[in-house]
């Protein structure tokens, strides 16, 4: 086992060595999928939320506050019912939703029952965008109340509106319910000589942020309400074109490795191997191990770019981490045939490439599987690059459940088996 | 017990007998020359001693072993192919420590006998560089090296000299003269003559598959050196070309 490891390693210092090779096995699968993807739509639709707003209070205040989070440039809200709102966001397409509830004009969005206040509907894992929503209607609510105030009249006839309905509450004592109306007509006197002074922006402005900010209440009254996402299609071209790129990253360590291969038996390095005492079965087993372990390091390092830098979001990463496992067993079976497919570099290279540009035609490299006309993704049934990406789809975008991705990982880990086992007796019988 | 045993080898590919018949032993500690030209057969039938080509008739007995491509047998056969057998870019140090891993060595031990196959092969200045910046002397000593690593007894020589200068080449001479005080078995190809006389106790003369003649230097000549005649004549010492050339350039290793 110790040689199979020095032989793996050897070829995987070899490969990291090598520029050109690390290129195509990582750099051009990257390219792929950010070209694809942003011709695709996908570059800048992440800076701008999908937004429904629901306004149930329909108060001069709540259509303040849907004005302002319309007037965000991280938004593009539309108006809509909460049962409309909660199933947009559920199918994914729509990122949240926000709810003004009744009476939240009546306070402000702050304080109140449970059933009053604001409400924002967002899936569980959408943690950034939750709380980036969370900041936005805060801003919206802050600002909405600022400008009640500082525009006189609202905020004067608010007062009024609170003074009646204190007047109409039997259930407060005498002397609390005299507090409370001494306070509100003290500050509906203020008020009134800030609009014959003409001088309200400034200074209710800062006094409006101010007490709203150090609210008694404790806050506004937001509360996030948990809408899983169905999951059921892409939420981005890159979640379609980052699988889709994996091809070219197998690909670009099956080309490798199988050159690799044909490369040491003409440059001598193969003889020593064989020469020493180790089997040639050992010598073959490091070669695909190192194949294996580059794949599944291309791999990853492609998916980990789409998920850190393209948001592509990983639906199940037990399933993906079997997936990019399977693929990587598949390809390196593929790289054995392949290194048997000539005697020369140049005559493998040839060879291998012309095959692997057909798979990736036909199997989802080039044409996304999910934009493949009919007839295409039955003549994609016979690439094993179309199960590869399909299965990293299933674990990204697809909602594959294990009855759904078994099949597909079966085909892929037969598929390997059966490239190592006769690549191997090839190359083997070759020697002789 | 001779230390390699070869009778009636053949081998051929195709219409073209490569090795037609061919006998010969190494006893224990002894160096042997095949000496022939391009496409005499030496190659193939180093190839066939250490198991890297099944012979197409004959046998081949290693160490009293009659099977080379036994593991336990390859960790006493050293070898140095004909090709240049390193990786261009791995450093000397990352060649060696791989190829000594394939034959078990590790920790302690493989880390002095790298240290040995660079001082051995005057390496150890340049352990650091990748082979493809080495020039082809460095690269011949290199190759030599990686195959006596792990300390073997019986040793395979395959034209080890091929384009090199004669710094390089000299060092590699004095490299394989101190192989064989150490009293190991070894197995020389060569076409320089003068390289088969100044190393080999014996010398087979091999071409087209077949040995043409077997003996010590001193009975080849003897024997095919012609009549012997009495000449008179004055002999004025004087070295050889290359003796000019080392004088001139030095000794010194370039690379």
């Amino acid at each position: 086992m110790n040689a199979i490891w020095a032989i793996a390693a050897k070829d995987l210092r070899l490969l990291l060595r090598d520029k050109a090779d690390l290129f195509w096995v990582l750099g051009f699968p990257i390219l792929i999928a950010f070209f694809f993807g942003s011709i695709s739509g996908g570059g800048g639709k992440r800076a701008v939320m999908p937004v429904a707003i629901v306004d149930q209070d329909q108060t001069a205040y709540s259509r303040a506050v849907v004005k302002q989070l319309r007037s965000s440039e991280a938004l593009r809200a539309e108006e809509a019912s909460l049962d409309s709102a909660r199933l947009l966001v559920r199918r994914g397409d729509l990122v949240a939703y926000v709810a003004l509830l009744p009476g939240t004009g009546e306070s402000f969005g702050f304080g109140g029952d449970s059933t009053s206040g604001v409400e924002i509907g967002v899936d569980p894992r959408r943690t950034a965008e939750r709380e980036y929503m969370r900041g936005l209607v805060t801003a919206a609510l802050f600002q909405s109340m600022q400008g009640s105030y500082a525009s006189g009249g609202g905020g004067r006839e608010m007062i009024q509106g609170s003074l009646e309905r204190l007047r109409a509450d039997t259930t407060l004592g005498a002397e609390v319910r005299g507090q409370r109306s001494r306070l509100l007509q003290s500050l509906d006197q203020f008020m009134s000589v800030l609009d014959s002074t003409g001088g309200a922006a400034g200074p209710i402005a800062a006094a409006g942020g101010s007490s709203a900010g150090g609210n008694a209440s404790g806050g506004p009254n937001l509360r996030v309400v948990e809408i899983a996402e169905e999951d059921s299609g892409p939420r981005s071209a890159y979640e379609v074109t980052f699988p889709s790129s994996i091809a070219w990253a197998l690909i670009g360590v099956c080309m490798s490795f199988a050159v690799s291969i044909v490369y040491e038996r003409i440059t001598g390095t193969f003889l020593r191997l064989r020469l020493a005492p180790i089997s040639r079965s050992q010598v073959l087993a490091g070669k695909g191990l190192a194949a294996f372990l580059a794949a599944l390091a291309a791999v990853s390092f492609v998916l980990l770019i789409g998920v850190t830098a393209f948001h592509v979001r990983v639906s199940n990463p037990l399933l993906l981490a079997a997936a990019i496992a399977s693929s990587a067993f598949c390809f390196t079976g593929i790289m054995m045939i392949v290194a048997t497919l000539g005697r020369t570099p140049a005559s493998v290279s040839g060879a291998g490439w012309a095959i692997m540009m057909i798979m990736s035609m036909t199997g989802g490299g080039m044409v996304p599987l999910i934009a493949m006309p009919a007839w295409m993704q039955r003549v994609s049934d016979f690439s094993l690059v179309k199960y590869a990406v399909l299965s990293v789809e299933g674990a990204v975008w697809r909602g594959f459940g294990w009855s759904e991705m078994l099949p597909v990982l079966a085909i892929l880990l037969s598929a390997g088996a059966a490239g190592v086992v006769i690549g191997t007796r090839v190359l083997q019988a070759r020697d002789h | 017990m001779n230390a390699i045993d070869v009778a009636s080898l053949r081998k051929s590919y195709g219409s073209l007998t490569a090795v037609d018949d061919l006998s010969f032993t190494v006893a224990r500690g002894e160096t042997f020359g095949l000496l022939g030209p391009n496409g005499a057969g030496k190659t193939t039938t180093i190839g066939m001693i250490v198991g890297a080509l099944s012979p197409d008739g004959g046998s081949v007995t290693v160490d009293g072993e009659s099977d080379p491509t036994r593991p336990a047998l390859r960790q006493r056969i050293g070898v140095a192919p004909q090709a240049l057998a390193l990786y261009q870019d791995l450093t000397a140090e990352e060649n060696l420590r791989f190829f000594g891993s394939l034959y078990g060595l590790s920790g302690g031990r493989l880390a002095e006998r790298v240290l040995w196959a660079l001082d051995f092969s005057g390496l150890a200045e340049r352990r650091r560089d990748r082979v493809s910046a080495y020039s082809g002397g460095m690269q011949r000593r290199l190759n030599l090296v990686c195959g006596l690593l792990h300390d073997p007894p019986v040793i395979l020589l395959d034209e080890p000299t091929v384009g090199v200068d004669p710094q390089s080449r000299n060092a590699i001479f004095e490299s394989i003269e101190q192989l064989k005080r150490e009293g190991r078995t070894i197995l020389y190809t060569t076409h320089y003559m003068e390289e088969a006389e100044r190393l080999c106790d014996r010398v087979a003369i091999m071409d087209r598959g077949k040995i043409l003649a077997l003996d010590t230097v001193e009975a080849l000549l003897r024997a095919h050196g012609g009549p012997e005649r009495a000449v008179s004549h004055v002999t004025i010492e004087r070295g050889t070309l290359e003796d000019v050339f080392l004088h001139l350039t030095g000794r010194m290793l370039r690379d």
